[in-house]
């Protein structure tokens, strides 16, 4: 088991419907994003606009893991590196480490409010409550552990089922992003990566990230063979995706 | 004991309307996210979700306000609601006695949803006088759709429920994908493309899309007209057009085919700035590869030309036979709750209503139900205005109409101005009475999906701040007083009423959350069916797709579509040119933005803080203006700055600025109005002959460092 997203770059719109959804889950403080989402727009003749919708890559050879002299980054045995906040000292060696660039440090001035020295909102109190954020310790995209810990609990399927899988894929109005195993070559993520020639950001790190990135056109019309009658089936709405 | 309980409800934070959850315990929602359940599959995009920090966002507006200085000076004195409808109450009905009922205005901003109670109002007072923006946004292409076939509404068949998908679509002047406009959602859309074989993207920039398109059409902002037509005459000279559908339904093709012949590629290539070879590439693809689904973006009905330019795409989808062939352009039938518009339309527009819409003589297609709100402008600045009560709810017209220094000079004459808003900004600073509006959150309402397959519950979570009301209960009290046998006892008894054809109340509708008709409930073909005329045929006068209309002939336009330069151009002005030598153009939007709003909402100003012009390197070189620079952007109104983006994929002949930008957090009254707002820049004094609309996204303009 090996959990893992793709982000498909030909329908990611830069929405940033992943960046909030992220942040009313875990209850961000406003100066915290987990996800971020990257431009590029190349010049050229044809130029190319992509956006790439980032967070921590949950690395297979993760330096942040190797660095971390506490043993607060770990990584857990479905491949999901995690940071225990009692143990982290907030050295931010792995913050350095990380060749993504994937991690934060919530320093005092990081940790505001929505509306600081003017009104704290309901929500953020409730926050306070139902999510820690500890100043002074490092903090990252966490590939949302709870709902997949809770979700298995019920026996449900990250990546199938809504309740077990990530905020962010929930919420992509694109649908441009798709959860699963990685190691079952059957999921619907591992289709995807070897249909469509996925692709991990850097390799020449050598980390072996989880997070797979797809790109390609829009239409078969340079692909007659791929004119079959699949594409025809009426879709329900309120169906399942 | 806590308690906590999951609310459906249904999103209006844009023009979409995503089915949402809200976890609400002990009143405070501590979560929202998509419904699964519903045709929005669960999807929310950053704007929605971020209604979280609407609820106890320090600046909203609470209690209803007076003003106590002069007009937009600040000064205010809070009063009750009953205070504040006695004076609406006076004044309008003294105007109403001095000037006659068409002196009251009643304004309205994209109304989502909410469109049948300003009409409503507006009818039941005895006024027609209403200011909106849809003569800038849907309503030409409405009209159009409507002269052309006779039923007013036509969506893309994103749906596959006819068995098919489009098997080539247009995105013309739109970006779907990020907008979820007019409730055509960027997740059906964005679904639909898994099964398309050509896409085609007109767009003046690159985006996302059009670097994977089969073909990206680089037009020059306001040429679309040429194109259209340009298309159709290599659709009929190669013989390509839908004989069966053209010859069976429509009528004026052999008019149409002889009017297009003026529209050569060659010519249109010129017009364009567009190859010839991608202008016949896209007729082909459009007219081989069907069925095909056009979607018409708000862009061209920005543009004193956009009654013909919309004419002419639907004409284009006319000789192709795309028109209610499943995967094509559909009129849906509507749930059983019926037309929701029938809640204003059961009130008829009398004649002495029609004769006092501002306008009206003028711009008949666009100002037969609504004023023309340029027209208002000019005559409040004139001192000769009809309208003297302006009641404005829900969107700021002192931002999105065009040439805001006049305006604001019109706003300034208003003799009484009423504002209900969930914030203080430019319009509501202005006014004489402001009344504070509910959120989404706080609010039992109704919405309507324009495509109108669908009707959705939207459903209180939370209590509105202080003594905010929902909109739906400020038209209602507005017209218990003014009309009371035509409004209701309460707002439950009002949406009982809106929702009675389909044998349920409000209540039952509150949980089913969607009426709809979707899937098989949906009739393909209604043409050849007795749907619209016994014997199959359209609702319009001939019974036929018209292609010469013979409502334009009567009402003395060219009943054939035609394409005109914009009013201003380096064609139809190019002396002007040598001074503002680019193409402005400002349907730049941000997906975290919509329109006017969420500026002042922290999560998504983070996103990008300051208004950004797209500028091509080279052009940008040319001017000393690098990334990130502020520029200053002039045309012959006036001039705003905007931060520069470099930007490799826009033609470097135009500039797109960004649209309807104000900064909440500069001091009142304007907030910063005059300083980014790109209609500081567009002109209102060339208008479309039939629907009134002004240039707003076709311009001159010249750029520069501010230094
Ligand atoms: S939610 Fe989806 S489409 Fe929107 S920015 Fe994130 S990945 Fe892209
Ligand atoms: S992306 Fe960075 S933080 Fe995440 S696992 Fe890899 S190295 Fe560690
Ligand atoms: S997977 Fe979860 S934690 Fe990671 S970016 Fe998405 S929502 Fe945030």
């Amino acid at each position: 088991m090996r959990w893992g997203m793709a982000v498909d770059l030909t329908q990611c719109v830069r929405c940033y419907a992943c960046v909030a959804a992220c942040r009313i889950e875990h209850f961000l403080p406003m100066g915290m994003s987990w996800p971020r989402l990257v431009a590029m727009e190349t010049g050229g003749d044809s130029p190319t606009v992509s956006t790439y919708s980032v967070r921590c890559n949950q690395c297979q050879n993760a330096p942040c893991v190797e660095v971390c002299p506490t043993g607060a980054t770990y990584q857990r045995e479905d491949g999901i590196v995690v940071i225990d906040q009692d143990k982290c000292v907030g050295c931010r060696y792995c913050i350095i480490a990380c060749p993504y660039q994937n991690r934060t440090f919530l320093s005092k001035d990081k940790d505001k409010g929505f509306f600081p020295g003017r009104v704290e909102t309901d929500f953020e109190k409730a926050g306070k409550k139902l999510y820690r954020h500890q100043v002074g310790t490092t903090e990252k995209c966490n590939f949302c552990v709870e709902r997949i810990d809770a979700g298995l609990a019920k026996g449900l399927k990250p990546g199938v089922d809504r309740e077990a899988t990530p905020a962010c894929v929930n919420t992509c109005p694109a649908q441009a992003l798709t959860f699963g195993d990685l190691d079952d070559p059957n999921s619907e993520i591992s289709r995807l990566i070897k249909e469509k020639n996925g692709f991990q950001l850097h390799p020449e790190y050598d980390t072996d990230p989880s997070v797979y990135f797809i790109d390609g056109k829009i239409g078969y019309s340079d692909e007659p063979e791929l004119r079959d009658d699949s594409r025809q089936e009426p879709a329900s709405a309120g169906a399942e995706r | 004991m806590s308690e906590k309980k999951i609310i459906k409800t249904t999103c209006k934070s844009c023009h979409g309307g995503c089915g949402v959850l809200v976890t609400v315990e002990n009143g405070t929602i501590i979560h929202i996210e998509g419904n699964p359940d519903t045709p929005t599959l669960g999807t929310m995009c950053s704007k929605g979700l971020s209604s979280i920090q609407h609820i106890n966002h320090p600046d909203r507006l609470k209690y209803p306000l007076k003003r106590t200085g002069k007009r937009g000076e600040g000064k205010w004195q809070r009063i009750s609601w009953d205070e504040a409808l006695d004076t609406i109450e006076s004044k309008m009905k003294e105007s109403i006695e001095k000037y006659g009922p068409s002196s009251i205005a009643v304004s309205q901003g994209t109304g989502r949803g909410y469109n049948r109670y300003t009409h409503r109002l507006a009818r039941s007072i005895g006024t027609a006088n209403i200011i909106t923006p849809g003569y800038i946004c849907h309503s030409p292409r409405l009209g159009m759709y409507g002269l052309v076939t006779g039923y007013g509404r036509l969506y893309c068949d994103y749906h596959g429920w006819g068995g098919e998908f489009p098997k080539t679509q247009i995105s013309w002047a739109k970006q779907l994908e990020i907008s979820s406009a007019d409730s055509e959602m960027a997740v059906w859309f964005l679904n639909s493309l898994k099964h398309v074989k050509n896409l085609i993207v007109i767009d003046p920039r690159e985006t996302a899309l059009s670097s994977r398109a089969t073909l990206w059409l680089q037009i020059r902002p306001g040429t679309d007209a040429a194109l259209a037509l340009g298309m159709i005459n290599i659709i009929i000279n190669e013989g390509l057009w839908d004989k069966e559908f053209v010859d069976n339904w429509t009528y004026g093709f052999d008019k149409l085919k002889e009017r297009v012949q003026e529209y050569t590629p060659e010519k249109v290539a010129e017009i364009t700035w567009l190859k010839k070879e991608d202008i016949i590439k896209a007729a082909r693809l459009f007219a081989e590869d069907t069925p095909g689904c056009i979607q018409v973006g708000s862009s061209l009905e920005r543009q004193a030309n956009c009654g013909q330019t919309v004419r002419s795409i639907i004409c284009l989808l006319g000789v192709t036979g795309n028109i209610e062939r499943p995967g094509s352009m559909m009129s849906w039938i509507v749930p059983d709750s019926g037309l929701l518009e029938e809640f204003f339309q059961e009130l008829p527009l009398t004649d002495e209503m029609r004769k006092g819409i501002v306008g009206s003589e003028t711009y008949r297609m666009g100002a037969a139900r609504t004023a023309h709100s340029d027209s208002v402008v000019k005559q409040l600045v004139n001192g000769d205005s009809v309208v003297k009560v302006w009641f404005s709810v829900g969107g700021q017209q002192i931002l999105h109409l065009a040439n805001t220094q006049e305006v604001l000079q019109a706003i300034h004459n208003v003799d009484f101005l009423v504002h209900a808003d969930q914030f203080m900004g430019p319009m509501a600073e202005h006014a004489d009475i402001l009344l504070p509006a509910a959120h989404w959150l706080e609010m039992d309402d109704i919405y309507n999906m324009h495509p109108r397959f669908m009707i959705e519950a939207i459903n209180k979570t939370v209590d509105p701040p202080g003594e905010a009301w929902p909109d739906n209960k400020i038209f209602n009290e507005v017209g218990r007083r003014m009309a009371p046998d035509l409004w209701f006892e309460n707002v439950e008894k009002m949406l009982d009423y809106t929702v009675r054809k389909a044998n349920i109340t409000w209540k039952d509708f509150s949980k089913m959350g969607v009426l709809a008709k979707i899937g098989k409930d949906q009739i393909y073909y209604k043409y050849k069916t007795d749907y619209w005329k016994k014997g199959g045929g359209f609702p319009a006068p001939t019974g036929k797709f018209e292609f010469f209309s013979t409502v334009l002939e009567d009402m003395g336009y060219d009943a054939l579509p035609y394409f005109q330069e914009p009013g201003e151009s380096p064609v139809s002005t190019p002396e002007l040119a040598k001074e503002y030598p680019l193409v402005l153009s400002t349907g730049y939007r941000q997906p975290f933005y919509f329109l006017s709003q969420y500026r002042n909402i922290p999560w998504l100003r983070s996103f990008q803080k300051d208004p950004v012009v797209q500028i091509h390197p080279d052009t940008a070189k040319e001017y000393g203006i690098e990334d990130g620079d502020w520029a200053w952007i002039e045309s012959p109104r006036g001039r705003i700055k905007q931060k520069a983006r470099l930007f490799p994929g826009i033609h470097p002949k135009v500039i797109m600025a960004t649209a309807n930008c104000f900064n909440p957090e500069e001091p009142g009254p304007l907030h910063g109005l005059l300083t980014s707002n790109p209609n500081v820049l567009t002109s209102n004094d060339h208008c479309d002959p039939m629907f009134g609309s002004p240039d707003l996204t076709a311009l001159l303009c010249k750029v520069y460092k501010v230094e």
